[in-house]
C-alpha cells in the first residue's frame, strides 16, 4: 500500500493537545478544591491495607485443645481436649494466645509474615472470575442464539428471537434476582453458579444480535458462491461465512465483554463478594467511601482497560493478514 | 430415465418462475444443453437471463417445470443438491472470491471439504488450475490484491477444482475494467477448446460470435429465438432480436 499524503489530521498544531491537558487539569482541580471544601476528612494511607494486607498468613488451631509454647517461643504446640491429636507449628512473627491457653477451633493461634491479598483484591480476582466464565458459556451460546436468528426454519428463528427479545426486555438486576431465587432453588445452584448462569443468559443475547449483524454483513453472494462448490449450509458457515463475520464482529463484541464485567458488579447483590460487594465491606470497616470508591473505579478500570489493549492488539494482527 | 438422450447434460422442460411480488421471471422455457456444447445466452437487462442459469444449480427456486442435469432432477425434493452443485461449476458476475482466504485456499477449500481429497492431490490440482488461468505467482495473494481480471480467473479456477462437468458463467466480464476483460475471455475461451460444456450469460457479442455452438436470445422472461452464431448474428430471424441488436452496435 503506497501512503497517501499526510492527511491533515496528522498535522493538527500541538496546541490541541495542550487544550486537553488544560481541560483534564480544571477538571481535576475543581474535583480537589470541591473535596476541600466539604467536611470530610480523606485517609488514603488506609486503602493500600485492603487491597494487599501486610498482616500475614493467620494460624488457626484445627481443633478445641490447650497450647504449649516452647521456651525459645518459636515452637507452638497444640493437644487436643477430648482425643490424643497433636499438632505443632513454628515459622511464626507474632503469638496471639499464652501458654497453657484452652483455645477451640478455627481461633487464630498466630501470625505469619508476609502479604496477601486484601479484600479488594479477592473481590477483582471474584469479579474476574465470574466474568471469565461467564464469557466462556456466553459466547457459544450467542454463537447458536446468532445462528438461529439467520436460520430459515422458523422453531429455530423464532425460538431465537424470543429469548432475544426475553433478555433484552428485562432489566439484568431482575434476571439476576429469578437466576438467584427461582431457578438457583428449583435446581440448587449456589450462588455462583445461579451468577455465573445469570450474566452469560443475558450476555449471550447481546451476543447473538452481534453475531447475526455479522453474519448479515457479509455479502450475499459469499453464501451463494460457497453452495454453488457443493457445501452444505454448516460448512459454507463454518468455512466461509464465519470467519469473516466474527472478524467484523470483534470491536462490538469487545464492548459486550466490557459490559459484562461492569455487569458482574450486580451479583454483588447474592451474597457473592465481588469487587462492588467487597467495597462496600471496606466502606464499613474503614468509615471512608470516597477513597474506596475511586480505588474500586480504578480497579474496574485495570480490567476493562487491559481487554480493550488485548483486543486491540488482536485487531491490528488481524488486520495484517 | 430410459429414453433419455445420453449427449444431453442439461433438459429444461416447461420451466416458470414468478416472484413473490407477481413478477413473472421466466415463461415456460424449454432448453437442453448437450455435452461439450457453449451455448451463450443473451438479452436486455432484465430479461430473465441470469435468474435462467441461476436455475440450472438451484440458486433460485423454480414455480412449474422440471430441470435436469446429468439425469437428476434438481429442483425435486429428494434432490440431493450439494452432490449435484459438484457437478456443476459456476462463476459470478461480481467474483464472490472468499476474501480472507489466498487465491490457493480459495481453489483448493471445495475440494477439501467436500469431495474429500487428500491436501497434496488438491494442492498439487489447484497450482495447476492457476497456472492455466495465467496465475502461478499469485497463489498466496489474497483477493484484495488482485485486479477484477486476475479475481475472475480465480473464481474460474476454483470452479474448475471441482472437475465439473458443466461450467455457468453469470456475466462474467460485466463488473470489470475494460482492459481487464480479455484476459478473462481467452481463459474462457481455452476452456471451451478444450470441449468443456459452458453456459454463458454475456454481453460480450464478439465472444459469442467467435466461441459459441449456440445462441440464445431472451426478452421478457422468454427464450425468442435461438440459432448457430453466424445465422444469429448475420441475418437474425426475428424483430425483437435485430432490435436488440441494433440497439448494441448503436452504442
Amino acid at each position: 500500500m503506497s501512503s497517501p499524503a499526510k492527511k491533515p489530521a496528522d498535522r493538527v498544531p500541538w496546541i490541541w493537545h495542550g487544550v486537553y491537558a488544560l481541560v483534564i487539569l480544571a477538571i481535576g482541580a475543581s474535583l480537589y478544591f470541591a473535596s476541600k471544601r466539604i467536611d470530610y476528612s480523606w485517609h488514603w494511607e488506609r486503602l493500600p491495607e485492603y487491597v494487599i494486607s501486610t498482616e500475614g498468613e493467620e494460624i488457626r488451631a484445627s481443633f478445641d485443645g490447650f497450647v504449649e509454647i516452647s521456651e525459645d517461643g518459636k515452637t507452638l504446640t497444640m493437644t487436643e481436649m477430648k482425643g490424643a491429636g497433636i499438632e505443632t507449628f513454628s515459622g511464626f512473627s507474632q503469638v496471639l494466645v499464652g501458654q497453657g491457653d484452652l483455645v477451640f477451633q478455627n481461633d487464630v493461634l498466630a501470625r505469619k509474615p508476609g502479604m496477601r491479598p486484601g479484600p479488594l483484591l479477592i473481590g477483582l480476582w471474584l469479579t474476574l472470575k465470574i466474568s471469565a466464565i461467564s464469557l466462556v458459556f456466553a459466547l457459544p451460546l450467542g454463537l447458536i442464539v446468532g445462528l438461529g436468528r439467520v436460520a430459515r426454519n422458523p422453531a429455530a428463528r423464532n425460538l431465537a428471537a424470543t429469548y432475544v427479545e426475553i433478555i433484552r426486555g428485562t432489566p439484568l438486576l431482575v434476571q439476576i434476582f429469578i437466576f438467584y431465587f427461582f431457578i438457583g432453588t428449583v435446581l440448587q445452584l449456589s450462588a455462583f453458579t445461579a451468577g455465573v448462569a445469570a450474566l452469560s443468559v443475558f450476555t449471550g443475547a447481546y451476543v447473538a444480535e452481534i453475531v447475526r449483524a455479522g453474519i448479515e454483513g457479509v455479502a450475499r453472494g459469499q453464501m451463494e458462491a460457497a453452495r454453488s462448490l457443493g457445501m452444505s449450509y454448516p460448512q459454507s458457515m463454518r468455512y466461509v461465512i464465519l470467519p469473516q463475520a466474527l472478524r467484523k464482529t470483534l470491536p462490538p463484541l469487545t464492548g459486550q465483554f466490557i459490559n459484562l464485567i461492569k455487569d458482574s458488579s450486580l451479583v454483588s447483590v447474592m451474597a457473592l463478594t465481588d469487587l462492588t460487594k467487597a467495597g462496600r465491606e471496606v466502606v464499613s470497616s474503614t468509615f471512608s467511601p470516597f477513597e474506596v470508591w475511586f480505588s474500586v473505579a480504578i480497579l474496574y478500570l485495570l480490567l476493562t482497560g487491559s481487554l480493550s489493549l488485548v483486543v486491540r492488539r488482536l485487531e491490528k494482527r488481524l488486520a495484517h493478514d | 430415465m430410459t429414453d433419455r438422450n445420453p449427449k444431453l447434460l442439461i433438459e429444461a422442460s416447461g420451466v416458470s418462475k414468478q416472484f413473490a411480488n407477481g413478477t413473472q421471471a421466466l415463461k415456460n422455457i424449454s432448453l437442453t444443453v448437450e455435452r461439450g456444447e457453449v451455448l451463450c445466452i443473451i438479452g436486455p437487462s432484465g430479461s430473465g437471463k441470469s435468474t435462467l442459469l441461476r436455475t440450472l444449480n438451484a440458486l433460485e427456486e423454480i414455480s412449474e417445470g422440471d430441470i435436469q442435469v446429468n439425469g437428476h432432477s434438481v429442483h425435486s425434493s429428494k434432490a440431493d443438491l450439494n452432490r449435484l452443485r459438484t457437478q456443476v461449476g459456476m462463476v459470478f458476475q461480481q467474483f464472490n472470491l472468499f476474501p480472507h482466504m489466498t487465491a490457493l485456499e480459495n481453489v483448493m477449500l471445495a475440494p477439501l471439504k467436500v469431495l474429500k481429497q487428500s491436501e497434496s492431490e488438491v494442492r498439487a490440482r489447484a497450482e495447476q488450475l492457476l497456472a492455466k488461468v495465467g496465475l502461478a505467482d499469485k497463489a498466496q495473494s489474497h483477493p484484495a490484491q488482485l485486479s477484477g481480471g486476475q479475481q475472475q480467473r480465480v473464481a474460474i479456477a476454483r470452479a474448475l477444482a471441482m472437475q465439473p462437468s458443466i461450467m455457468l458463467f453469470d456475466e462474467p466480464t460485466s463488473a470489470l475494467d475494460p482492459e481487464m476483460v480479455g484476459e478473462v475471455l481467452e481463459v474462457m475461451k481455452a476452456l471451451a477448446q478444450e470441449g468443456m460444456t459452458m453456459c454463458v450469460v454475456t454481453h460480450e457479442m464478439g465472444f459469442a460470435r467467435a466461441v459459441a455452438h449456440r445462441v440464445l436470445f431472451m426478452d421478457h422472461g422468454e427464450i425468442v429465438y435461438q440459432d448457430a452464431p453466424v445465422a444469429f448474428f448475420d441475418a437474425p430471424r426475428n424483430e425483437r432480436l435485430r432490435n436488440f441488436l441494433g440497439q448494441i452496435l448503436k452504442s
